[in-house]
């Protein structure tokens, strides 16, 4: 692939789907190395990226696809919980991109569509889990598409 | 039943342990009458053989809108359906008119090993029945009636006669459609995910059914096309293209005490206003514990059903809908599913 950016005629954003697990799999793999997400290869199994229905939850993994060869490049899961004060929250998390990819602008363009998603599944804001220390300079990139830090979450492991 | 099976009066048939199917309907004087038992008639006045019959709930329905009814009995499953069709027979209650129409039952029995096929044979044969014999059921019922009586008139006999005959038709349009139905739609693999329809090929090995690919070369007409371990062959097309959705898999997760289930659409086309009900069933009743509307599910699109396990339960109920014009719901696939059988995974 050219060191060009990757622009929306390139790609293909659709739903997962099992066929997917291996190359979701490596992507999660690689996201995991670079921050510690917790990922535990074991329980990725083919089904977890499936559009998902479970009390109060919804869940849809998005893979961008390739249009000339089929590879998929990026993935990111977005899901709409309830929360205890009633509000439905949508939420991007596990945003990946396979490392050659990385900073060829096709994340944002899974994540244009995933907030068009959330939108249309009646959300009343959308939340973006970034790893502790995310720099200023990323920061303020999301702020500008009016995303703007609310609360620092603490995580204890077991 | 199983004694009774295994009696030798009873007629020689290979299929008698297999399938046994009972035409009944509601006689305003005197009840619940059978018109028809296959494969042995002779087994209408077997008061053992016919309790579960004279019991089943199918009886208590009041409207032939639910697609069947199931009670499981001495290890066989006897699925009930009730229809009702034309009648110009005078009716011996007050109030009845001849055009009321007649209540007729199907009921299929199946060993519960194999009862995975009940619900497509009850609806083959309830649709070969009716678009064939619809229109003449109530002269078989005639029939019936007329030879109770002693004293039979030329016109009776008569109706005897006529009812005699279109009971052979019906005899061997059952017959045509179940060897149809167990020739044609199990899947011809042995590789089947489904425990079920593993059990149910296995059930049929062991009872001595045709499946080796030597059966074919036998010549004459053999009970089944059954082949397995016989790689050459595809699926039968025709039951892969009747059944829209496929349960690919269900796992029972322990540590989140879940029940987890993927089903596929396996149409190519988008398939719109679909339902899933998963329920369990205590001490009779059914109750619902989720039930998911799908908008849009995509085609060939495979999704993920999540549903708590609750205490003590072990058997629950997945049912797919889908939502007609008229906002009523058309049951499509239904599927019982016994924890203890299914996959078990940690998390």
């Amino acid at each position: 692939m050219p060191d060009k950016e990757i622009s929306k005629k390139d790609v293909i954003i659709r739903n997962y789907r099992t066929s997917d697990y291996r190359a979701t799999l490596e992507i999660l793999k690689q996201l995991n190395e670079h921050l510690d997400i917790g990922f535990n290869e074991k329980q990725w199994r083919e089904a977890s990226g499936l559009r998902q229905f479970k009390p109060n939850l919804k869940r849809i993994t998005l893979i961008a696809e390739l249009k000339n060869n089929g590879e998929v490049v990026s993935m990111g899961m977005i899901e709409a919980v309830k929360n205890t004060l009633g509000r439905y929250i949508g939420y991007l998390n596990h945003w990946a991109t396979k490392k050659e990819y990385i900073g060829k602008k096709v994340g944002k363009l899974v994540v244009d569509r995933a907030i068009q998603i959330l939108q249309s599944w009646g959300c009343d804001s959308v939340r973006i889990n970034l790893p502790y220390g995310t720099n200023e300079k990323l920061l303020e990139i999301f702020k500008k598409t009016e995303f703007h830090p609310i609360i620092t979450v603490l995580e204890k492991r077991f | 039943m199983v004694d009774i099976f295994s009696k030798g009066s009873a007629e020689k048939n290979p299929n008698e342990v297999l399938c046994v199917v009972y035409i009944l309907y509601f006689d305003e004087k005197r009840g619940q009458i059978p018109l028809l038992i296959y494969p042995n008639d002779k087994l209408r006045s077997n008061k053992k053989f016919m309790r579960p019959i004279q019991y089943h709930p199918v009886w208590f329905l009041e409207t032939e809108e639910l697609d069947h009814v199931d009670l499981e009995y001495n290890a066989y499953t006897f699925f009930g359906k009730k229809f009702f069709t034309k009648s110009d027979r005078q009716k011996r209650r007050a109030g009845l008119k001849e055009e009321t129409p007649e209540t007729i039952v199907i009921i299929v029995s199946l060993p519960v090993e194999i009862d995975i096929f009940g619900d497509d044979l009850i609806r083959k044969l309830t649709k070969s029945i009716r678009d064939n014999f619809g229109d003449k059921l109530f002269e078989v019922i005639e029939s019936e009636i007329a030879s109770d009586i002693i004293i039979k008139t030329p016109k009776m006999q008569e109706r005897i006669q006529n009812g005699k005959k279109l009971k052979v038709f019906m005899r061997d349009s059952i017959d045509k459609t179940i060897k149809n139905y167990f020739a044609k739609t199990i899947k011809k693999k042995s590789d089947s995910s489904s425990i079920k329809t593993q059990k149910a090929i296995s059930y049929f090995a062991l009872k001595g059914f045709e499946f080796s690919p030597l059966s074919s070369l036998k010549g004459g007409e053999g009970f089944s096309d059954i082949e397995l371990f016989d790689p050459t062959k595809n699926v039968d097309e025709e039951f892969q293209t009747k059944s829209l959705f496929t349960i690919k898999n269900i796992n029972y997760i322990e540590d989140s005490q879940e029940l987890e289930v993927v089903i596929q659409n396996n149409t190519i086309k988008e398939l719109e206003n679909i339902s899933i009900s998963i329920s369990h069933v205590k001490e009779f009743f059914e109750k619902e514990i989720r039930n998911e509307l799908i908008d849009i599910w995509f085609a060939e699109e495979e999704l993920l059903f999540i549903s708590p396990i609750l205490p003590h339960i072990d058997e629950y109920l997945i049912t797919i809908y889908k939502q007609n014009d008229g906002n009523q719901n058309q049951k499509i696939l239904t599927k019982k599913i016994d924890l203890k059988l299914i996959n078990k995974i940690k998390s």
